[in-house]
């Protein structure tokens, strides 16, 4: 397999209403930052990648077709995935897939959501009444996780208030909540108990673009190494399926540290990109993804660990809790995760960050994707 | 560069493809897929990746495609993907893949159900949506400005394109399909595809396992597809640039094609792609019947590739399949496939 | 005889316009039609990027038309409810005067024999314009441009949002097993399907196996119990949206059914306050009476046929602690 690396990462400011761009406006914003940030031009790309979630959310169907010229594919491969919400993870992985397997040195991926044209939880009812919307499916599985962890409540607050305090320092974050507190979350309004308002992700317009290139393309460039990407589903339903501790998360999870190397992945990944659109999802998720031992994970967020400066920290742009524009907060998630191990985050930078992993999941926690990167093809010596 | 592993298709399957099905997409996808892996002796848990084609908006539900995991033997979890594409774009897919090498089998997929909606109603909705659809620019609209300035450029004409109808479909007779009504001027019902319901499975398998798996593997030799800007008033609409690229990135000219699947759902596309493939006529062109015969969305371009492959599992050395998407030929894939002695 | 449902879907949206389309749409309020420049040419409808290689243009907008030539055409003898005019029309690639591309839009004219190549033709404008490319009725043949009514000005503000609805009809069959399913309620009969593989009933009309891949029939039928436990459940406090039915918060419990491996998600509950709703509350199957039926299937969850919802029994609640885990 041909060694792989993002070099460039682009993403819009993320807000409820992009009302100042249209739909190419948009992506194109994260695609200029993206190719700026590797240098390079639309000329320099060979292929191009599209995610993004329903089609039915904007109204634009297949919408790579319109996006054609405004991404600068014309007369180069443009493809289109969506798999749900994982959809932008698994936009990094195809995109990256196309350089490992040697069709193309040089691949864009691009992921965005402009939920503000439509309506998300129409379009999840198609347009029937009594919608559960996202929160009601992920309600139960949350209620699951506290009674069988024992966690006590203000576990979800915690996540709440460190994902949006971690979002003041990412200059493209939607939510800016200067005086998050745990008392503001826990008295916001209970939306699908036990998940409260400010326990909740946004619905947001923004998009993310990724270059990712070869080792030659890499040179002079700051690369972000792909160590391992994967991505593994499992059907909606059947008696006994565990949505909690679902098996694809863990098979993901296992496979992509396999390709990358790790046995100790609590010691060996410096820092996680986790899809958390729900508070608790971040113990939940700590504990599929091996970051920590059944039963423990809510025990990390509650030392403080999965805080920047901590020993685990998670989702330090503010994660999908402070921007979700759905169809590119998976990319995100793993540009994020890029940006840490080419020292490149900023404000949210973790000291000396070398691997890091980015994840996304979709459906009713049915779809994962994945992968690792680190600042070199060896980094475990 | 060219992919260091072999990838061969060495089956594949469709539903019957007819007018209005009873079943579910999942149902067809269900029964397409054990159709493809049985004759292989092959389960669903020999599958190491799967990649399935469909299209919301055909079904007219968000996350349509979700339901559709229960058809491919999801459990123990699988190595997955979809695309909003048609199928054909699903085994491009499973082909970068299987190039990393580690794995050896994937199935891929399209599927839709056509009948559930009125097509000139939902397409619109793919084109720009501040120019294009807010005035219900159709794809049949769309068709007949490209066949008047295909048959502008002396590449085809109202007989030659009914010429391809009648071969196609193997029924009807020219001179009586030329005094019938304009659909679209210049185009004729005859120049237009079915209605079809269906979805179509693909097994790919690498190296030695394709050569336990059957006889004869169908080789993808050459794979690449390109696409164009999209509102075709501002393309030329009596070429095609971007089936010409894939095609050379395919390796298309480096050896003689004895058959060619070409997706062209309007005769005038066909000769418009004969015409840019510079395909003679010593290529069997579409011997399926083509989308004319049977076009089932999201699974139409699969199909081409299927029967591409028929080709060479009966005894051919290679030919050509070509699956498109949007209007006017906007998007264009070339998948060549090989035979070896 | 399989049963095809049909439903016709309404999509509202909203649409952002940005610099450049915002400018075209503020200007045909205006009665007038614009470009853009992109070197030696002049791009209608205006693109905020070079279509051939996706460069930015810079925002030099200029005034075209309001005249042009028909470049190519095509008549529709049978337009849908979608299209500009109600009867038949052409649809035409029209190059305004001054611009380099046509512009796709419709041709009043009163048969295709009024249609040619190279005619000239200019726009019918509406009275009452709000930023949209329909402002523009349709063009007409000749040279002169024309108002349809009164004509009510420009937009007061600049254009940029417009709205964009497509209402689609589905017809899908509804699959036997879901058939089977509501079938059964109409009999106050609670039934699933038991895979011949792994063992395991599916509920709620769910017709196929995800782990054997069997498709459900008649034959794999079970009667099921009309009772069980509240295993999980869900408050939803309703947001607005187009369509919404629901004005207070309503709850949706998850039920094992007594003695299977069976969960039914999301159900309703009846005569059981949101406040009350607990895992392990013990609940019977209420029924509809005639005229509360409905047709729907239970597919991922919610009630189906003549199941309309769960009440509490009145036995005593159960205490499992791994009840909680069993949401599927």
């Amino acid at each position: 397999m041909i060694p792989a690396a993002v070099v460039g990462v682009g993403q819009t400011h993320h807000k409820t209403r992009r009302r100042d761009v249209s739909f190419g406006g948009l992506v194109r914003e994260a695609v200029f930052r993206a190719l700026d940030d590797a240098q390079m031009t639309m000329a320099d790309i060979d292929a191009v990648v599209l995610g993004k979630a329903p089609d039915l959310f904007e109204g634009v169907m297949k919408p790579e077709l319109y996006l054609s010229d405004a991404l600068g594919a014309v007369g180069k491969p443009m493809f289109r995935v969506h798999t749900a919400g994982s959809v932008g993870g698994t936009t990094g992985i195809v995109a990256a897939s196309h350089v490992q397997g040697g069709k193309h040195k040089t691949v864009l991926a691009v992921a965005f959501e402009k939920q503000s044209e439509g309506n998300a939880q129409f379009a999840l009812g198609s347009g029937k009444g009594a919608s559960l919307g996202a929160g009601g499916s992920f309600a139960p599985f949350i209620r699951s996780y506290i009674h069988r962890s024992g966690a006590p409540e203000h576990i979800g607050w915690k996540v709440a208030v460190k994902d949006r305090q971690n979002a003041l320092k990412n200059p493209y974050a939607h939510l800016k909540i200067e005086d998050i507190s745990i008392e503001k979350v826990k008295s916001s309004p209970m939306m699908w108990e036990p998940i409260r308002f400010l326990e909740s992700c946004p619905s947001s317009d923004g998009a993310c673009a990724v270059v990712i290139t070869d080792e030659e393309g890499a040179r002079g460039r700051t690369p972000a190494w792909i160590l391992g990407a994967s991505s593994r589903s499992e059907p909606p339903a059947f008696p006994g399926r565990d949505p909690v501790r679902p098996l694809a998360c863990l098979t993901c999870a296992t496979d992509v540290y396999q390709q990358a190397g790790i046995t100790r992945p609590r010691e060996q990944i410096d820092m996680a990109e986790l899809y958390v659109p729900f508070s608790w999802h971040e113990p939940m998720w700590l504990e599929a993804h091996f970051l920590a031992e059944e039963g423990d994970g809510w025990k990390l967020t509650d030392a403080g660990d999965t805080e920047i400066g901590g020993s685990m920290p998670i989702n330090c742009s503010g994660g999908v809790l402070s921007s979700n524009p759905i169809g590119a907060s998976g990319l995100l998630r793993f540009a994020e995760a890029a940006l840490q191990v080419r020292g490149a985050a900023g404000e949210h930078q973790v000291d000396g960050c070398r691997t890091a992993l980015g994840m996304a999941y979709g459906a009713n926690s049915q779809y994962f994707s994945m992968w690792v990167v680190a600042d070199s093809l060896q980094p475990f010596g | 560069m060219a992919p260091s592993t072999d990838i061969a298709v060495v089956g594949w399957a469709t539903t019957p493809l007819v007018r209005r099905t009873d079943l579910s997409e999942t149902q067809l996808l269900l029964r397409a897929i054990t159709s493809a892996l049985e004759p292989l002796g092959l389960t669903r848990s020999d599958v190491d990746f799967t990649c399935l084609g469909s299209c919301d908006y055909i079904t007219g539900q968000a996350f349509s495609f979700v339901g559709n995991l229960d058809a491919i033997g999801a459990w123990p979890p699988k190595r997955d993907s979809h695309v909003e594409m048609d199928g054909a774009w699903a085994l491009y897919e499973a082909w970068l893949r299987l190039q990393e090498g580690d794995i050896e089998i994937a199935v891929v997929t399209g599927s839709g159900r056509s009948s559930t909606g009125n097509p000139a109603l939902i397409y619109p909705m793919e084109m720009d949506p501040y120019y294009l659809a807010p005035i219900g620019a159709d794809p049949v609209t769309f068709a007949a400005l490209q066949a008047r300035a295909v048959i502008a450029a002396g590449i085809a004409d109202e007989r030659t394109m009914a010429e391809v109808a009648v071969r196609s479909r193997g029924e009807g007779d020219v001179d009586e399909l030329l005094r019938g009504e304009y659909v679209r001027e210049p185009l004729r019902r005859h120049d237009l595809p079915p209605i079809t319901d269906g979805a179509a499975a693909m097994v790919l398998a690498t190296g030695d396992r394709a050569r336990q798996l059957v006889e004869r593997p169908a080789y993808i030799t050459g794979f690449d597809h390109r696409t164009e800007c999209h509102n075709p008033a501002f393309r030329r609409l009596d070429d095609s640039p971007s089936t010409r690229i894939a095609a050379e990135a395919a390796g298309l000219g480096d050896a003689p094609v004895e058959v060619a699947e070409l997706q062209a759902a309007f005769t005038h596309e066909e000769l418009l792609l004969r015409s840019v493939l510079g395909l003679g006529d010593d290529v069997a062109v579409n011997p399926s019947g083509g989308a004319l015969k049977a076009n089932p969305i999201m699974a139409s371009g699969l199909c081409r590739i299927g029967h591409a492959a028929d080709h060479v599992f009966a005894g051919g050395t290679r030919a050509l399949a070509h699956s498109t998407s949007g209007p006017c030929l906007q998007q264009n894939l070339i998948c060549i496939l090989e035979g070896r002695s | 005889m399989v049963r095809f449902t049909e439903s016709t879907i309404t999509f509202p949206y909203t649409r952002s316009l940005g610099p450049v389309v915002g400018a075209f749409m503020t200007a045909l309020t205006e009665k007038r039609i614009l470009g853009i420049r992109n070197g030696e040419q002049v791009i209608c409808p205006p693109m905020e990027w070079d279509p051939s290689t996706g460069a930015e243009l810079p925002r030099d907008l200029v005034e075209v038309g309001p005249a042009g030539t028909v470049d190519s055409w095509t008549w529709v003898p049978e337009p849908t409810e979608q299209h500009p005019l109600d009867r038949p029309f052409a649809f035409a690639f029209v190059r305004l005067d001054g611009a380099s591309t046509p512009l796709l839009h419709a041709v009043d004219a009163s048969s295709p024999d009024a249609m040619s190549d190279g005619m000239r033709v200019a726009p019918r404008w509406k009275g009452q314009r709000i930023g949209h490319l329909t402002d523009i009725a349709c063009f007409v043949p000749g040279e002169e441009p024309q108002v349809d009514g009164d004509d009510l000005g420009p937009a007061a503000e600049p254009v940029q949002m417009m709205d964009y609805l497509a209402r689609i009809t589905y017809r899908n069959p509804v699959p036997p097993s879901s058939d089977l399913v509501v079938d059964a309620s109409r009999q106050h009969r609670l039934v699933g399907f038991r895979c011949p593989g792994c063992g395991k009933t599916y509920v709620g009309g769910r017709g196929v196996c995800p782990i054997d891949s069997v498709e459900f029939g008649e034959e794999h039928l079970v009667e099921l119990p009309h009772t069980g436990t509240i295993t999980n459940h869900v408050v939803i406090t309703p947001v607005q949206y187009p369509g919404q039915t629901e004005t207070e918060p309503f709850a949706r419990v998850f039920v094992l059914l007594d003695g299977s491996d069976a969960v039914l998600g999301y159900q309703p509950v009846i005569e059981l306050p949101v406040e009350d709703v607990a895992v392990g509350v013990r609940v019977s199957a209420v029924w509809a009476s005639p005229g509360e039926e409905s047709d729907e299937g239970g597919g991922m969850g919610g009630a189906f046929g003549s199941l309309i919802g769960w009440m509490p029994n009145g036995e005593p609640p159960v205490d499992d602690p791994d009840l909680v885990n069993r949401i599927f």
